[in-house]
């Protein structure tokens, strides 16, 4: 079956230049298939994963930006003793960047002992006393650390916050990597934040049995008649709300995805038509010699699955790399979609570049496979 | 019994709206170890009937069968098989693959064979050695020069023992010595060897080394025979 290997194999290399550039061609596809495909995977993990179905966020009516949100912090307490709540957090939010932002910078301060209940974070470096005992203490997640280049006992500024490095987390969730955590107190007396008392919104952890939408609704009734009229919403709905010029933008980024699949699939095609049609002689020598139709077929086949899986390997590997190593992230109005890695979409990537492969070789090998022997052989 | 009988072989095209037939009711009888050159003016059906005994064009009617196999009723695939197994080619053009070194050029015919590697290995380098190229053998086909590569070309044709090998204008493309050469190599399998060859060719001088020399002339195939340094002409058959 691999006897005729090495044939395939000198032929595209006999040709390097056209398969390299093929390779090369593929690549730069897949890669943008697999940054596209991160950033669709990091918003569906945003909106549709556990912690955003089960968790409510409790903002102030008709404000968008965290900027805007200003609710009274012992709301937490009036939340906390409706049927169905588990606890509430509430949290500081501040960001260096209201707008959609591929640096966006975003704090979130919340009580520290609450903050280790309520989130999945591991210290990766530094530890959480200090983090307590400071009060400009700071948490980074790992990817804006690594972004930023920050490393535990690290001082810096970004706009009026000054803050030292405590520690180093790593998180299941990606968006929580993008994250500095301080204390609520630190980031409520801030200058000019002028925000004592005040937080921009209440997380709301629930009971297993207690159904989301009644107590959002439950929650929004009881602040009714408060100073401040709050919304609450699903984490996910709320995430999705904030970032929903985002998500538009996102949504048409995915057609980038299948265009690059169809970019593939134009080009390797058409490498391969012009490799069949610059070997027509070529072809019927080799089925003069013996070789069966359905041979040729599978040698051309051959040909364009090599080219479309390594160029779709080597894309996707390279994103895969850089996604690991850059931290990238796009975000807007304090939250984050982290660009992250995954088995699944290299699995997914891997899989299309067969596909399109395939695609790509079926006429052309077929043509190669039915050419007349005595026609082609007449051919200069 | 004949090695190749060829019986009532037709083949016709159309041309525009000229229906051709070079070959019409053409009988032949080769034997094995027969070293045949056919020769005759441009569009006779020499290369037709080559390509008939090659399997590699199908006639209109008639049959064609090497040794108790009737080609003309092989499908295409087995046809392959067939070729594999018991076929030779020489082209005129060499037509050897040019990403391969002279010695993989000879190896392809025995990598459809089931054969292992060190027995496709000796007979590599027997055919090599027969065709005088063992030291060419890693060698592209773009190193080697014209008569080289024709060389090479005869190698890949014998190296699987086939029962029958074709040879289309073997020297048409090369200079006079090195055609010459060439005639002596294909004189020395025959006679060495015992290859049966077919052999195509415009030139009298090449027509001349076979045993038996055939020429087409509008549908007919003449026999005619060297005979003290005169050719005799013999009608075999006739429509």
């Amino acid at each position: 079956m691999f006897r005729f290997a090495p044939y395939v194999l000198k032929t595209l290399w006999g040709h390097r230049a056209r398969t390299l550039l093929t390779i090369s061609g593929a690549a730069v596809a897949m890669l943008v298939f697999c940054f596209v495909g991160s950033v669709q995977e990091g918003l569906d993990r945003l909106t549709s994963d556990e912690d955003a179905n089960r968790t409510l966020i409790v903002f102030q009516e008709n404000r968008f930006c965290p900027t805007s949100s200003r609710l009274p912090e012992d709301y937490a307490q009036r939340i906390a003793r409706l049927p169905g709540v588990k606890d509430v957090m509430p949290v500081q939010v501040w960001t260096n960047n209201c707008r959609a932002s591929l640096d966006v910078v975003v704090f979130n301060g919340a009580p520290p002992q609450q903050l280790q209940v309520s989130r999945d974070l591991t210290l990766i470096s530094g530890n959480w006393s200090d983090f307590e005992s400071q009060s400009d203490a700071a948490i980074l997640g790992r990817n804006i650390a690594q972004r930023r280049g920050l490393k535990v006992g690290d001082q810096f500024s970004i706009g009026d916050l000054n803050v030292k490095v405590a520690g180093i987390f790593n998180s299941p969730v990606p968006a929580e990597e993008n994250l500095i955590y301080t204390s609520l107190k630190f980031l409520q007396y801030t200058r000019d934040l002028d925000a004592a008392g005040l937080v921009t919104q209440h997380e709301v952890r629930l009971l297993e049995n207690a159904d989301p939408d009644e107590v959002a609704s439950a929650i929004d009734q009881a602040l009714k008649a408060g100073p401040i009229a709050t919304t609450t919403r699903r984490k996910g709905a709320f995430q999705t709300s904030t970032l929903s010029d985002l998500v538009d933008l996102i949504s048409f980024a995915h057609w980038l995805g299948y265009a690059s699949v169809g970019l593939v699939l134009a080009l390797v095609g058409t490498t391969t038509v012009m490799s069949v049609q610059d070997r027509v002689k070529e072809h019927a020598v080799l089925q003069t010699l013996g070789l069966r139709p359905g041979r040729v077929f599978r040698i051309v086949m051959a040909e364009s699955l090599i080219q479309c899986l390594l160029g779709g390997l080597v894309g996707t590997a390279v994103a895969m790399a850089v996604l690991a190593w850059s931290g990238l992230s796009v975000g807007a109005e304090g939250v984050t979609i982290a660009f992250r890695p995954s088995w699944l979409l290299a699995q997914t990537a891997a899989a299309i570049s067969i596909v399109v492969g395939v695609l790509a070789g079926v006429i052309p090998a077929i043509h190669a496979a039915r050419i007349r022997i005595v026609n082609a052989l007449r051919e200069a | 019994m004949a090695l190749v009988e060829i019986r009532n072989l037709t083949k016709r095209f159309k041309k525009g709206d000229e229906v051709i037939t070079p070959l019409e009711n053409v009988d032949l009888d080769i034997h094995a170890g027969d070293f045949i050159s056919m020769m005759g003016p441009s569009g006779t059906g020499k290369s037709t009937l080559l390509n008939m005994v090659s399997g590699i064009d199908c006639p209109e009617s008639g049959t064609v069968i090497v040794d108790g196999v009737e080609i003309t009723r092989l499908s295409r695939g087995k046809l392959a098989d067939w070729r594999a197994a018991n076929l030779g080619y020489i082209f005129q053009t060499h037509n050897l693959v040019p990403v391969l070194t002279a010695y993989e050029n000879v190896e392809l015919p025995l990598l459809l064979l089931p054969m292992s590697a060190s027995d496709r290995r000796k007979r590599v380098e027997l055919a090599m050695e027969a065709v005088g190229l063992s030291d060419r053998a890693d060698h592209y086909p773009r190193q080697l020069s014209g008569g080289q590569e024709q060389r090479v070309g005869i190698a890949r044709a014998i190296v699987a023992h086939p029962t029958v090998v074709v040879a289309d204008e073997p020297t048409g493309s090369l200079d006079a010595e090195t055609s010459q050469q060439i005639q002596i190599l294909l004189q020395r399998l025959n006679k060495e060897l015992g290859i049966t060859l077919l052999m195509v060719t415009h030139d009298d001088d090449v027509a001349g080394i076979a045993s038996r020399q055939l020429r087409l002339d509008r549908g007919r195939i003449i026999e005619t025979q060297p005979m003290n340094g005169h050719k005799s002409l013999a009608v075999v058959t006739a429509n």
